[in-house]
C-alpha cells in the first residue's frame, strides 16, 4: 500500500518528464517582493525562446524554505533538477552536482569562497553585500553630520545622538529576523574583518562570545538601546513595516543589506538617501559580511543532469540574465552594470573600497540555526538582559547544539 | 430420543459457530479497508517518526542510528526548556479561559432564541477562519504600527507594547487564542446542555433553587463529561499551538512566545535536525496523551466519588 501511495503521489506531483516535446526542467525558486513568480517566468522565458524544446517549470516553495522543498521532493523519490537559494555544507554536498569540471564556472562571483573540499557544488549570479548604514540625507544635514567621518562605533553613536538632538529615531530596528540580522550585518563586520577564521574557530569549539570581539559590539548595542537610540517599540514592527518607517523619513538610519536599493527606488526616494559602510572598532574601512546571490545548484538526482547544467550556465553567465538577476534584487558583479539609482552606484563604490567579502560558508558557517538564537539574544537586550548574559546565552546555546 | 436430541443439539452448536464465523469474517471484512488505511496513515507514520527520533537523520542523508541522544539532548538544549514553558503557560491558562468562557457563555445563551443564535454564530465565527489569518488581523491591530497605537499616537500616548513586550506579548498572544477558540467550546456545550431534562430543572425551580444553584449543583454537573472532552481537546489543542504564533508574534519578542511546536517546525526542521525535531515531536505526543489520560482519570475519580 504505502508504495502505492508513493507512487501515486510522484505521479501526481508531476515528475521530471522526457516528453515527446522536450524536457521539463523542474527549478525550485525564492519568491520575495522583488523575486516575483512573473519575474522568474519572464526571465526563463528568453532561455525557452533559445532553446527550443525545454521548458522551465518554477516550483515554489510556499511557506517552507527552498531546503525543506528539496527534502520534501526527495523524500517523495520525484526530484527537481535545479534549486536556487540551497547552500550545500559538507553535510549535504553528495546531494548536488560537482560542478567543479565546468570551466565557466571559476569566473562566477565568490566561486573559491563556496567550495566544500575544494569541489564546486554551487555557482551564483552575484553578491550581496550587507555590511551598510543607510541614512537620510535630510536628516544628517539637519544634525549636522558628515557621513564620511564616521568610521568608528564612538562616532557611530556620537551621530545618533545628535540625530536625536535634531528630533529624529537615531536608527531604525524591526521585530521578526530583522533584529539579529541588523547586529550580525554590524558585528559581523568588524569581528570577520579582525579574524576571518573566527567562526570557524567556534565551530571547532575554540575561543567563546564572552571574550570574543563580539561582546563590546553587545555593549554598543545595549548603550543605544538605554539612550533612546532604537526604540524597543520597533520589536513590534514588521520587516516591511520597518522598512516602511526609514523611507518614510520617520527615522535617520537603517542597516540593512544592498537589497534595499531596489526597495528604496520603488519608493522614488534613493536619491534622498544616502549609504555608508559599517563603522568598527577596528580596522576602516572594514570587509563587507555578504554572500553570494542566486546561488544555483544541480540537483543530484535530476533525470535531466547535462540540461541542468546547461540552464545553470546560461542563468550564471548570459550578460542579459546577469544584469536582470542583478538588477531585480540590487546585487552587485564585478564587470557588470546596469542602470542604478545613486544609491546603487553608492553602495557598488562600497563594494569596489572593501577588502574582503567576509562570507559564511563551508567551515565557517554557523551552526544551524544560529540566527534565531542570536535573533532571540539581541531582542533579550531590549528586555532587560546584559550584554554578558546575551553572549552567555550564545555561547550555552552554541555548545549545547554542538 | 435423547441420542437424537444430542445430534440436534450438537447441529445447532455447529451452525451457530458457522454464523458466529461468517459474521465474524464479514465484520473484519468491513473492518479491513479502515484497519488498513488507519495502519497505513497513522501508525507506520508513527513508527517511523518514533524510529527516525533515535537517528541523527538530517533530512537528506542517511540516518544513522544514535540511541537515546535526542531526547537527553532535549534536556539540555535550552530552547526546549524555555518553549515549554512558554506552551505550558499558554495551555494552561488558555484551557482554564476557554473552558470558563465557553461555559458561561453558553449558560448565558441556553435558552432558544433568534439573539441567542446570533451571540452563539458570533462566538464561533473565529473557529472558521484560519488561525494563520487571525494573528495576521491581530497583529495589524495590535503592532506597534497597528490600529490601536495609531489610534493612541493621534492623543500623544506612547506605543502598548501588546507585541513588543515580553509580557504584554504572550498576554495579547493567549487572549487572541482564546478569543479564536472558545467558540467551539460555546458549540460543544449549548449541545450538551440541550440534554438536561427540562423536568428537573422545573422540579428544581418549584424546589426553590436560585439559577445560580440550579446551573452549579444540576447543569453543569450533568454536562461535566462534555467539560472533560472539550478540556482534554483544548489542552492538547493548545500544546501545539503553532499558526497564531508564527502569524501573531512570530515567537517573538526574545522568544518569550516560542512554543514548542514552533521550536520544532521553524528551528529543528529548518535547521535540517530532522532526528532530532521529530524526538521533539515524539515527546510532545506522549505529552499530550499523557496530560489527556490524566484529566480523563481525574475526572472518573471525581464521577466516581460523587456518585459513591
Amino acid at each position: 500500500m504505502a508504495p502505492l501511495v508513493m507512487a501515486s503521489a510522484v505521479a501526481c506531483g508531476g515528475g521530471s518528464d522526457q516528453a515527446s516535446e522536450g524536457t521539463t526542467l523542474r527549478v525550485i525558486v525564492n519568491i520575495t517582493p522583488n523575486l516575483t513568480e512573473k519575474y522568474w517566468n519572464d526571465l526563463f522565458a528568453n532561455y525557452e525562446k533559445a532553446n527550443p524544446g525545454v521548458h522551465v517549470k518554477l516550483e515554489l516553495t510556499g511557506t517552507i524554505s527552498a531546503d525543506a522543498k528539496l527534502r520534501q521532493d526527495l523524500a517523495a523519490g520525484d526530484p527537481p533538477d535545479v534549486s536556487l537559494q540551497i547552500v550545500p555544507t559538507a553535510d549535504t554536498a553528495s546531494l548536488f552536482t560537482d560542478l567543479s569540471d565546468q570551466p565557466w564556472l571559476a569566473k562566477t562571483p565568490l566561486a573559491d569562497q563556496y567550495t566544500i573540499d575544494g569541489k564546486h557544488y554551487v555557482v551564483g549570479v552575484g553578491e550581496q553585500i550587507q555590511s551598510l548604514v543607510f541614512y537620510s540625507k535630510a536628516a544628517f544635514e539637519k544634525a549636522g553630520l558628515d557621513a564620511s567621518k564616521i568610521q568608528t562605533m564612538d562616532q557611530f553613536t556620537a551621530a545618533m545622538g545628535d540625530l536625536k538632538d535634531a528630533g529624529y529615531k537615531p536608527l531604525q530596528s524591526a521585530g521578526q529576523w530583522v533584529t539579529g540580522s541588523q547586529f550580525s550585518m554590524m558585528a559581523d563586520a568588524g569581528v570577520l574583518t579582525a579574524d576571518p577564521e573566527w567562526t570557524a574557530k567556534r565551530n571547532k569549539g575554540e575561543g567563546s562570545f564572552a571574550k570574543s570581539g563580539y561582546l563590546p559590539y553587545l555593549q554598543h548595542y545595549k548603550n543605544w538601546i538605554d539612550k533612546g537610540y532604537l526604540e524597543k517599540s520597533a520589536l513590534g514592527l514588521t520587516y516591511a513595516d520597518g522598512q516602511t518607517a526609514f523611507l518614510n523619513g520617520k527615522s535617520a538610519m537603517y542597516i540593512m543589506g544592498s537589497f534595499f536599493v531596489p526597495a528604496a527606488d520603488a519608493a522614488k526616494k534613493s536619491d534622498d538617501l544616502g549609504v555608508f559602510t559599517m563603522p568598527t572598532d577596528g580596522a576602516h574601512p572594514s570587509g563587507q559580511f555578504g554572500n553570494m546571490s542566486n546561488p544555483y545548484v544541480v540537483v543530484n538526482k535530476s533525470h535531466h543532469k547535462a540540461e541542468a547544467i546547461k540552464f545553470v550556465k546560461w542563468a550564471t553567465t548570459d550578460p542579459e540574465a546577469i544584469k536582470s538577476q542583478l538588477a531585480s534584487d540590487g546585487n552587485l558583479r564585478e564587470g557588470f552594470t546596469y542602470p542604478m539609482s545613486s544609491l546603487g552606484t553608492s553602495v557598488q563604490q562600497i563594494l569596489d573600497k572593501a577588502p574582503s567579502v567576509l562570507v559564511q560558508s563551508g567551515d565557517s558557517k554557523p551552526i544551524a540555526g544560529f540566527s534565531d538564537e542570536l535573533n532571540k539574544q539581541i531582542q533579550s537586550l531590549y528586555t532587560g538582559s546584559s550584554p554578558a548574559d546575551a553572549a552567555d546565552g550564545l555561547d550555552k546555546w552554541w555548545n549545547s547544539q554542538s | 430420543m435423547v441420542e437424537l436430541a444430542k445430534l440436534n443439539a450438537g447441529l445447532n452448536d455447529r451452525s451457530r459457530r458457522q454464523a458466529r464465523l461468517r459474521e465474524s469474517a464479514v465484520s473484519l471484512g468491513m473492518m479491513g479497508p479502515a484497519v488498513l488505511l488507519y495502519t497505513v496513515m497513522t501508525v507506520v507514520p508513527v513508527g517511523v517518526a518514533v524510529y527516525l527520533s533515535f537517528t541523527d537523520w538530517d533530512g537528506f542523508s542517511t540516518a544513522s542510528f544514535t540511541g537515546l541522544d535526542n531526547y537527553k539532548h532535549l534536556f539540555d538544549d535550552p530552547s526546549s526548556s524555555d518553549a515549554w514553558y512558554v506552551t505550558a503557560l499558554i495551555a494552561a491558562v488558555g484551557t482554564v479561559l476557554m473552558v470558563g468562557l465557553g461555559l458561561v457563555y453558553a449558560l448565558a445563551l441556553k435558552g432558544r432564541s433568534r439573539s441567542n443564535s446570533f451571540f452563539r454564530a458570533v462566538a464561533y465565527f473565529p473557529h472558521v477562519i484560519s488561525a494563520l489569518i487571525l494573528g495576521y488581523l491581530w497583529a495589524a491591530i495590535l503592532g506597534t504600527n497597528g490600529a490601536i497605537n495609531n489610534t493612541l499616537a493621534k492623543f500623544g500616548i506612547e506605543p502598548v507594547g501588546f507585541l513588543f513586550d515580553e509580557q504584554f506579548a504572550l498576554i495579547s498572544l493567549i487572549a487572541v487564542i482564546v478569543w479564536a477558540g472558545f467558540g467551539f467550546n460555546v458549540v460543544l456545550f449549548v449541545a450538551a446542555l440541550q440534554t438536561v431534562p427540562a423536568e428537573l430543572l422545573e422540579a428544581a425551580a418549584i424546589d426553590g433553587a436560585s439559577k445560580r444553584q440550579i446551573n452549579l449543583r444540576i447543569v453543569i454537573p450533568m454536562i461535566s463529561p462534555v467539560v472533560t472532552v472539550a478540556t482534554v481537546l483544548n489542552l492538547v489543542g493548545l500544546i501545539r499551538a503553532y499558526d497564531i504564533v508564527v502569524s501573531l508574534t512570530g515567537g517573538g519578542p526574545a522568544g518569550s512566545t516560542q512554543t514548542f511546536t514552533y521550536l520544532i517546525l521553524a528551528r529543528s526542521f529548518e535547521g535540517t535536525k530532522v532526528g532530532y525535531a521529530t524526538a521533539q515531536a515524539v515527546f510532545l505526543m506522549v505529552v499530550s496523551a499523557v496530560l489527556a489520560l490524566l484529566v480523563t482519570a481525574l475526572r472518573n475519580r471525581q464521577d466516581q466519588a460523587a456518585t459513591s
